[in-house]
């Protein structure tokens, strides 16, 4: 990951905006990347808790891996989700830390958010709130989590420095950030990284 | 990048073929890009 910011941040924003606008409306249409059920599957998630959600919550999945890999949540936990799309992980992270955790999902996508508040409604989640609001400047109060997960988001954001300042500032001191994200082996050229279509697609 | 931004005791997970069967597949192996868990502790 590089802290130089390649491209045009509003332009990347707009278009990562469109590209997650069309994983919402139309999540079994065709996407460079895999989504719902069989990705979930793909990323190794726990299968019984995946099978528990309904469809709205697991269709416009479009994670890169596991945040809970690592480290399971505790029960209690206050977690924040960065980039949250229809609310998947924040819908695991929810059943981990049960009703006495709190958490909250952050996205900048309308078509997102309006999938993700209608699941909590759904499922009586009353410990699930999603906020409308930029990884850069979350709407979230300083020091609130215990935990920051994220999923396949940081990547496309043209400011990850930014990004992680953001993130501590909204972590408590030696609170956990756990995230997955893609890395590339091979360095990608710098035309190429400067090629907002690439981003996306 | 994380060290820079204020966090410690960085761990990093197995890739995962994140992009292996789907339309972005071979961009992918071009640049050999896998998935990967992080975990790391706010200072």
């Amino acid at each position: 990951m590089s802290n130089e910011t390649l491209v045009d941040v509003d332009m990347l924003r707009t278009q990562v905006r469109d590209k997650y606008r069309d994983v919402a409306n139309h999540p079994h249409g065709t996407h460079h990347f895999h989504t719902g059920r069989p990705l979930a599957t793909r990323l190794g998630y726990d299968q019984s808790v995946v099978d528990a959600l309904p469809d709205r919550a697991v269709e416009s999945f479009a994670g890169v891996g596991n945040p809970f890999s690592m480290r399971r949540l505790e029960l209690g936990e206050r977690v924040v989700d960065v980039g949250a799309g229809a609310g998947f992980d924040s819908f695991i992270a929810a059943t981990q830390v049960g009703r006495t955790g709190r958490v909250i999902g952050i996205d900048m996508t309308p078509e997102m958010l309006t999938k993700s508040r209608a699941t909590a409604g759904q499922l009586q989640f009353d410990h699930v709130e999603f906020r409308e609001g930029l990884a850069e400047t979350m709407p979230v109060e300083d020091g609130w989590a215990d935990v920051v997960i994220s999923n396949g988001v940081i990547n496309l954001c043209a400011d990850k420095q930014a990004v992680f300042a953001e993130i501590r500032r909204v972590l408590r001191p030696d609170g956990v950030l756990q995230f997955a994200d893609i890395a590339n082996g091979r360095p990608v050229p710098i035309e190429a990284m400067r090629d907002v279509d690439l981003w996306t697609g | 990048m994380l060290e820079d931004s204020g966090f410690e005791d960085v761990t990093i997970g197995p890739p995962v073929d994140t992009f292996g069967g789907a339309i972005g597949e071979a961009k992918a192996r071009s640049f050999e890009v896998f998935g990967y868990a992080f975990i790391a502790h706010r200072t």
